[in-house]
């Protein structure tokens, strides 16, 4: 079950640009701590949506399926939370893992059926999946306030007391991040990880050597809306105002091109690309509808003028040929990645 | 007995949103026969046919009809803009299925948002094509724009009909349609038909969308939930199969008004929605498809 190629070390070349972006990053935290201020607000989104995009990754990259309905998951954590913790004054951590729990819940519910499809299917499926959920969020006003959102959310805190300030916590969705980002690495270097990569490879093989493909796939599917749902979590209690709008169709759009810009089935990559994405923009700052724009319009160009990253998730995508070559797919991830930064 | 009319009502209305699902659902068949292509950004051709329509109306002071066929032609050319500028390139390269799908996912959200920059968020309206009276059968009152949904719709479904089966061009989209690589090998432009195809589906879209606006209203992001709803129509047909794709919208249209009936208007977008996922579930190839 264990193919070379995934086991493999990268090679040199591809070690050396994800070391100067790791010094570039951390550099960047120091510097919010240092000096505080917006970029803690930036740094925050970037990490929150790191997280998202782990997830997701999780189910694309590893597992080579598609899903473009994790907003759903999202809007269900974060909606959980403001919810709870607002109207019925719950705690931020017996909030969260509810939250946490019922997306679980309806990933496997969902997943269960809809993982059989393919194809144009599979894709429209989980799309009406997230537009369902949202429709939800607009229409069930008597709790979740319409449009209009829910505001005045509490930060993040525990037994009782909040986080004092911004860069406290910063450092609370850094930690979540590290610790989102340290369990996907182990499980994607673990059996259920090998499973997946075998799945990603050809359906037909995998089930040949007795994976039980449904059932991985459904796992994966739960492990990514976990991850969402997380993330949107804790992006309620970190902005302090959740709206059907924050979970809309450019959360998945602008998960996809952190992805792409990262490097797609990576375990750096969702980060590598959270932070570039969540920088760029910001000379766009103040004008939000213009970032969504240069999110969709970045992911329309990458997608066209990178094809040699396109290659490895073609071979995901039809799930034909040998085992996924992860170190070529992670040398041309991170390449990649700067190509996109650069444009 | 005013239940059943009440019940009548709903559904004659249901018809009429259904015309909308089906020129949208064929819209999608369209572009999918000529290219395999399922184009995602099927939405903005709906919402920019109101949207522009509304602006030539209000700003340029154009009367309607030639708004109207202005906006058709304008979306027609976007069509073909996404087409080349979005789709080709990655048609070319043989790009695969999710790519295709999640770079006309990209483009909707580009052009949604270049429509916000430039209209704003408010929800635009437009009059009714005539403001006769309502229709009254019975109780039931059949409003002047249905009648137009209903006669534009079906003479747009006729008008397709003999497109494909007698001219050179919709000949040449067929055999598109059943093999690409044998159509090229007879000589038919492939390329060609693929940016014709947008043309077309966009044009349809516009229609569409300058038809069922009346009676609701247009707004940058009405786009995705069109969108929605014209695959699920081109699903319940079959895919692929523009009379089907027609009948399914009517059906899904139908479905949708017992659902308001039921639950209430606010959840009709969840009701189509959730038809969508019990119909792909139980029977993907539609109701009266072949499995692929």
């Amino acid at each position: 079950m264990t193919s070379p190629a995934t086991t493999s070390p990268p090679s040199g070349r591809a070690r050396l640009a994800p070391a100067l972006l790791w010094a570039a990053g951390a550099a960047l935290v120091a510097y919010a701590f240092v000096a505080g201020g917006y970029l803690v607000t930036v740094l925050g989104f970037a990490a929150l949506y790191a997280i998202f995009v782990t997830g997701l990754n999780f189910f694309m990259g590893y597992t080579g399926q598609v899903s473009f309905g994790q907003n759903a998951f999202a809007a269900i954590g974060g909606y959980t939370s403001a919810v709870l913790t607002t109207a019925y004054n719950w705690p931020v951590f017996a909030a969260m893992p509810l939250g946490i729990g019922a997306a679980a819940l309806l990933a496997l519910a969902i997943g269960y059926p809809t993982l059989r499809l393919r194809g144009h299917y599979l894709a429209m499926a989980t799309l009406a999946l997230g537009m369902i959920v949202q429709e939800i969020a607009v229409q069930w006003d008597r709790v979740t306030m319409g449009y209009t959102g829910i505001a005045a959310i509490p930060p993040l805190g525990a037994f009782g007391r909040e986080l004092p300030n911004e860069r406290a916590q910063l450092a609370a969705l850094l930690a979540a991040l590290a610790l989102a980002v340290w369990v996907a690495s182990r499980l994607k270097h673990s059996r259920l990880g090998h499973a997946l990569a075998a799945i990603a490879g050809s359906e037909d093989a995998a089930r040949a050597l007795g994976i039980d493909v449904a059932r991985y796939k459904l796992i994966a599917f739960v492990v990514a809306a976990v991850y969402a749902a997380f993330a949107g979590s804790m992006f309620a209690h970190f902005v302090g105002f959740v709206s059907p709008e924050v979970f809309g169709l450019h959360m998945v759009v602008l998960g996809f091109t952190m992805l792409y810009v990262g490097g797609i089935g990576t375990v750096y990559g969702p980060l590598v690309g959270a932070l570039i994405i969540s920088l760029l923009p910001e000379t766009f700052r103040g004008f939000k509808e213009f970032q969504d724009l240069a999110y969709g319009a970045a992911l329309i160009v990458i997608l066209i003028y990178a094809p040699k990253g396109l290659a490895s998730l073609a071979r995901l995508w039809t799930r034909r040929g040998a085992a996924p070559d992860a170190a070529a797919a992670a040398t041309a991830g991170t390449s990649r990645g700067d190509a996109g930064a650069a444009r | 007995m005013p239940e059943t009319t009440f019940l009548i009502q709903t559904l004659v209305s249901g018809v009429g949103t259904g015309f909308i699902y089906g020129l949208i659902g064929i819209g999608f068949c369209v572009i999918y026969n000529a290219s395999g292509i399922v184009n995602f950004a099927q939405g903005v051709f709906v919402m920019l046919g109101g949207m522009i329509t509304h602006a030539l109306l209000t700003r340029a002071g154009l009367p309607l009809p030639l708004a109207a066929l202005v906006a058709v032609v304008a979306v027609a050319l976007i069509g073909v803009v996404i087409e080349r500028a979005v789709v080709r390139p990655l048609w070319r390269r043989n790009a695969t299925m999710f790519v295709m799908i999640l770079a006309t996912l990209a483009a909707q959200i580009v052009i949604e948002r270049l429509t916000l920059l430039a209209a704003g968020d408010q929800p635009k309206t437009l009059p009714g094509f005539s403001d006769a009276a309502p229709l009254r059968i019975g109780g039931i009152a059949i409003g002047v724009q249905l009648l137009w949904i209903a006669g534009v719709s079906l003479l747009l479904v006729g008008a397709l009909a003999l497109f494909f089966a007698r001219t050179r061009t919709g000949r040449a989209m067929r055999a598109c349609a059943i093999n690409r690589e044998a159509a090229a090998l007879m000589g038919i432009p492939v390329a060609r038909m693929l940016g014709f195809s947008f043309a077309l589906s966009a044009g349809l879209g516009a229609v569409a969308g300058i038809l069922i606006t009346p009676t609701q209203y247009t707004a940058f992001n009405v786009g995705v939930p069109f969108a929605i709803s014209g695959f699920i129509a081109a699903i319940l047909g079959g895919f692929g199969s523009a009379l089907g794709a027609f009948a399914g919208g009517i059906m899904l249209g139908v479905a949708q008004a017992l659902a308001i009936v039921l639950f209430g208007a606010g959840f009709k977008n969840v009701a189509a929605l959730s038809i969508l996922l019990l119909f792909l579930l139980a029977r993907p190839a539609g109701l009266f498809g072949k499995a692929h």
